[in-house]
């Protein structure tokens, strides 16, 4: 019994940092402090499968705290880091459609929708008890994460903060596959996520990580490496 | 009221009249620490509001009866808030003394006054002060109410000195989602106490200031009331902070021996505080003024979610 009470407090703990990342990535101008916050909501994930290692003891769990470890906290913050230091540009001030503080409130009515809907889908889980509601909750927030990480994709301008959005959008679907386990469709639809931001990455990395996308297809036209650009002079 | 409150009382008020001078020298030591200089002092603002105590009472010309009870309003108001807020000793609440709406309205009474004296003076520099002073305070109003209905949920009362007892018996943060009302307190603490993002405690500069610009024309040992105010709500805001996040040690009987080691281990934390406060401070930048609202967003946002989560977790 003291065991659940403790890997309860645990959670919630790890859940309340993850929010605070997910809060912080939504409004952070600095493209630095992004990368690091990613970083660090990627190590909060760590170990949050730590944890429910620790509590269900399925050696799954171990090998994707080990993966996340070494993909997400380490090499990609560290790509990520080693171009913007080439770049000039430091900051992301710009904004579609929503400021960083609208945002945060549309994020708040988000969570409250995402809860209502699961906590009829989740109905048995939350029947366990005590057991059932950190799980539940994990799913919520792996939800709003994803949604967290949609908006910051659409409200940002700058490529580099959009990928930085996927990269949250995949943290949240994690989390989600974390608690809400054993779906097969959920591994599935990480691998594409990843393969996206993959192509993403690469693609961005070596032309326009320092610009925004309409500059971007600028630069492909000057590179001719955009198709409707064929015709022109 | 019983003998154990008056104790308390007596207690709590000489604790946080001596303490909140030392927590406003140490923040500005912090920050000439990290500017390279060595700074005055610890013990500067004792000196200084000695001095002051000392020192002439002169009014503006224009000025009238709102400049003379100013800052004994101020002081009174923030003395009685002071109540409510256990520093080292716990006890049982008396009559109203505690509630946190009451605690609110006091802070913004002080606040009230000081808007007034600063136009009451007649100087160009006081008006602006006040304006912007209420400006702030209006859009904070809403997140601080927030922020201590959150507190309200998490301990399942409207007083402030049952939720310190609470967390002062479990000695542990009582809830996870107390860390997220830690970061929304922090917030309202830069702000109520005109810290760098919102204000700037160390110009007279005219596009700058807002708490200074209110106190310009208080002089002598009416300017000494008005900067120990300022510093004992500092303190309190602080001691809300740190004795519901960080509890353990709280004396909870009126022995000499556990008020002495509170005391101690109040004044270590307070430090500790004073040391993040001053650091915060020297890493950020001034916002623009139509900025801050993103800033007290953050305090609604984690306030809001800790409401959510108390209320259906």
């Amino acid at each position: 019994m003291t065991d659940s009470v403790f890997f309860d407090g645990i959670i919630k703990i790890l859940f309340v940092c993850v929010i605070i990342t997910a809060a912080y990535i939504i409004t952070t101008k600095n493209l630095i402090t992004l990368v690091r916050v990613y970083a660090l909501q990627s190590l909060t994930l760590v170990c949050i499968a730590l944890a429910l290692y620790w509590y269900e003891g399925a050696a799954i769990l171990l090998a994707i705290a080990l993966i996340t470890l070494v993909f997400k906290v380490i090499v990609i913050p560290y790509f990520i880091t080693t171009v913007q230091e080439k770049i000039r540009i430091k900051r992301d001030i710009e904004f579609h459609f929503l400021s960083p503080t609208s945002s945060l409130l549309l994020s708040l009515g988000l969570m409250l929708l995402v809860y209502i809907t699961l906590s009829r889908i989740f109905q048995d889980t939350l029947a366990k008890g005590s057991i059932g509601t950190p799980l539940f909750f994990g799913a919520v927030i792996g939800i709003s994460l994803v949604l967290m990480g949609m908006m910051v994709t659409f409200s940002r301008k700058k490529a580099i903060t959009k990928v930085l959005g996927y990269l949250s959008m995949e943290n949240g679907v994690l989390l989600f596959g974390l608690f809400a386990t054993e779906l097969p469709f959920i591994i599935e639809f990480l691998i594409i996520i990843d393969l996206v931001i993959l192509i993403l990455l690469t693609t961005i990395l070596t032309v326009g990580i320092d610009s925004t996308l309409e500059e971007y297809h600028n630069r492909l036209h000057r590179f001719y490496l955009w198709e409707e650009q064929e015709e022109a002079p | 009221m019983t003998a154990d409150f008056l104790l308390y009382g007596v207690i709590n008020t000489l604790c946080v009249v001596l303490i909140s001078p030392l927590f406003v020298s140490l923040v500005k030591k912090v920050k000439a620490w990290s500017q390279g200089r060595q700074g005055p002092s610890v013990f500067q603002t004792y000196y200084t509001l000695a001095k002051l105590l000392k020192k002439e009472v002169i009014y503006s010309r224009n000025a009238s009866w709102i400049m003379r009870i100013t800052p004994w309003a101020c002081i009174s108001a923030i003395l009685v808030a002071s109540l409510f807020v256990p520093l080292v000793v716990v006890t049982e609440p008396v009559g109203g003394i505690g509630n946190i709406i009451l605690f609110l309205y006091l802070l913004v009474l002080a606040r009230f006054f000081m808007a007034l004296s600063g136009l009451d003076a007649g100087s160009a520099f006081g008006g602006m002060g006040s304006s912007r002073e209420m400006s702030i305070s209006a859009v904070i109003e809403p997140t601080t109410i927030i922020v201590f209905a959150a507190l309200a949920f998490v301990f399942k009362s409207l007083n402030l000195i049952d939720m310190v007892t609470v967390a002062a018996a479990a000695g542990i943060p009582v809830s996870p989602t107390l860390i997220l009302i830690g970061i929304s307190l922090f917030i309202i603490l830069i702000v109520e106490t005109s810290r760098i993002p919102v204000d700037n405690p160390e110009t007279h500069l005219e596009l700058t200031m807002i708490h200074e610009g209110m106190i310009l024309e208080q002089s002598g040992r009416n300017l000494a009331l008005m900067e120990l105010s300022a510093a004992i709500k500092q303190t309190l805001l602080m001691a809300l902070l740190i004795n519901l996040l960080i509890p353990w040690g709280l004396a909870t009987t009126f022995s000499f021996a556990a008020i002495a080691v509170a005391l101690c281990l109040f004044a270590a934390k307070g430090a500790i505080l004073a040391l993040v406060i001053g650091l915060f401070e020297s890493s950020m930048s001034k916002m623009r003024f139509f900025r801050l609202p993103s800033l007290f967003m953050m305090a609604f946002f984690f306030s809001t979610l800790t409401i959510i989560i108390e209320v259906f977790a």
